[in-house]
């Protein structure tokens, strides 16, 4: 790093203005929004978001401060936040984390929305080698919290049968979404009525999170960078989507390097 | 503010430990464990194969296998690459390359007790079984409880060739031989005098004496206990004669299938009954 730059990092640093990154400083009564990417996170910040707070009306700057990112925010806003703080994370195993609600889903659902991010982020185009790319997700290259099977793999096997471990599945949330969250607000310790359950659930749906997106979705510090803005964040949010979607020897090379894994998560393998 | 802003020179100079914002670099290895499970005999050893030339001691560990946490950002620099690196984390995907060396938890336990004792952290009459409370809850040390530090490496590179799991009680029975397997996972061609300097440089003896005359100059032992060695007996199972059998035995509850797992045997009547609820291991695919 040139000298200015680490002379405006120090800065930075002493005026607690720089994003935590890994060096957050974790306090045992946080809880984590854990997920390998592209796998629900930010559909499950929003409707807790919504759990936390329902006038005025969760926008995506909202949720991002509401259940802030430690590539988000700064220093200064994690130390200031009210405690028990909820926080967004994408990383695999972290003893840290003491309590921790992981979302899992389909990995070859998880690809097809991988795909479609880093084409909205120009890191390839649409003619980029598509195995070439199957290859790299099932090894991890372009990710940096471990390849899907790793994330996942870390985190159960370290915490699945702890009671501060709470496990969902997004094609359950996409189901059964009011039940799944009754959850999260049990775990939260959160008390919200029924009417205010299905409120959240509503104003966090597919069609009002496009409609945001809209709106201010721009200004949103994950969109910002985002060079291709044809492409949208907020994508079909469904399940199963690979079945026609997905070319079959991606399929076959996924289950063959996670089917184990898959199977015990309840995702039917097809070869 | 003036901690911080001596922290802020400090890394504007470069003097600061990297730790986990290290930059890490395609080519790098790992040599990774939980703590007290034979990670400076194992830096000792593989420093001593890499640079037959420079010996390795306690005052120049830092240079040759540096740790994040405990060597400056600009002595990093300075390391050749391919760097090999010393390790505590639990899984890390980053981590390119990594040899996992795992210990017999009983002994692990027992280890880490006469370590804490060593560096003033815990009194002479303190209980162990306070200590295996603690232990078992993962509240010893940072890196996650041994189970947990153990389990993430291992349910995520088992069978991987970037990953080389060694066992300590393997490399205390036939040290030539496990050294020779990191030669080869490193890619080093090493003849067998070459692996035998390197295992005697640091044997327990040696190693000891370089403890004695140096100590003062590591970061591992400076401001220790005088009466008491951090180079022990450099042996495996004494926990048997040394740690209560009730206490074996609830360390043996806590991960009774992942010990049976990595091949140490259970003697508590209760663990070797017990049908684990649910199986980490069994899930995940051998293939990659």
């Amino acid at each position: 790093m040139p000298l200015i730059g680490q002379l405006a990092y120090g800065v930075k640093h002493v005026l607690e203005l720089d994003h935590p990154k890994h060096n957050l400083v974790v306090y045992p009564d946080d809880t984590f929004i854990v997920s390998f990417p592209k796998s629900g996170n930010t559909w499950t910040r929003f409707l807790i978001a919504n759990l936390l707070q329902l006038e005025p009306r969760i926008t995506f700057l909202d949720m991002e401060r509401l259940v802030p990112s430690p590539d988000g925010q700064a220093r200064r806003f994690f130390k200031a936040m009210p405690r028990p703080r909820i926080i967004k994370e994408h990383a695999s195993f972290d003893p840290q984390y003491k309590n921790v609600i992981y979302i899992v889903r389909d990995p070859r659902d998880v690809i097809i929305s991988g795909y479609n991010f880093l084409l909205k982020g120009e890191i390839i185009d649409e003619s980029y080698p598509y195995m070439t790319f199957v290859d790299e997700f099932i090894r991890g290259i372009r990710s940096h919290v471990g390849s899907w099977g790793e994330n996942v793999a870390s985190w159960l096997a370290t915490r699945a049968n702890s009671p501060r471990f709470l496990l969902l599945r997004y094609e359950d949330m996409l189901s059964e979404t009011a039940g799944e969250l009754k959850k999260v607000a049990d775990f939260l310790g959160l008390q919200v009525s029924d009417s205010h359950l299905s409120e959240a659930v509503t104003r966090s749906s597919a069609d009002n999170m496009r409609k945001l997106e809209k709106m201010h979705g721009d200004n949103w510090a994950q969109n910002r960078h985002m060079k291709r803005k044809d492409i949208p964040f907020v994508r079909a949010a469904k399940a199963g989507g690979w079945r026609s979607t997905l070319p079959q020897p991606a399929v076959a090379a996924i289950e063959s390097a996670w089917g184990p894994l898959m199977s015990k998560l309840g995702y039917e393998l097809s070869t | 503010m003036i901690r911080h802003l001596i922290a802020g020179i400090k890394r504007g100079l470069g003097l600061h430990r990297p730790g986990r914002s290290l930059l890490i670099l395609p080519d790098d290895i790992f040599l990774v464990s939980f703590p007290k499970s034979g990670n400076t005999w194992t830096r000792f050893l593989l420093a001593n194969l890499v640079r037959p030339d420079t010996p390795a001691t306690f005052a120049n560990i830092h240079q040759l296998i540096p740790d994040p946490s405990g060597t400056s950002k600009r002595e990093f620099s300075r390391v050749p690459r391919p760097r090999i690196i010393k390790s505590h984390d639990p899984f890390d995907p980053r981590f390119p390359r990594v040899i996992y060396i795992v210990r017999d938890p009983r002994d692990v336990a027992l280890s880490q007790y006469h370590y804490h004792r060593m560096r003033k952290k815990l009194a002479d009459e303190s209980p162990v079984s306070e200590f295996v409370t603690r232990f078992i809850a993962g509240k010893t040390c940072p890196h996650g409880s041994w189970g947990e530090n153990v389990l993430t490496w291992v349910a995520t590179r088992r069978g991987d060739p970037r990953f080389l799991l060694l066992r300590y009680e393997d490399m205390v029975a036939d040290t030539p031989r496990e050294l020779r397997k990191i030669a080869d996972f490193i890619g080093m061609s090493a003849d067998s005098e070459r692996i035998q300097r390197a295992v005697e440089l640091s044997s327990v003896g040696h190693m000891r004496k370089l403890e004695q005359a140096q100590g003062e100059k590591s970061e591992l032992i400076k401001g220790s206990r005088k009466d008491l060695n951090f180079v022990r007996a450099g042996k495996s199972g004494g926990w048997r004669s040394e740690l209560p059998p009730s206490e074996a035995a609830r360390i043996e509850a806590a991960w009774g299938p992942l010990m049976r797992y990595l091949g140490y045997e259970l003697v508590s009547q209760a663990a070797s009954q017990e049908t684990p609820q649910f199986e980490p291991l069994a899930m995940l695919s051998t293939t990659r």
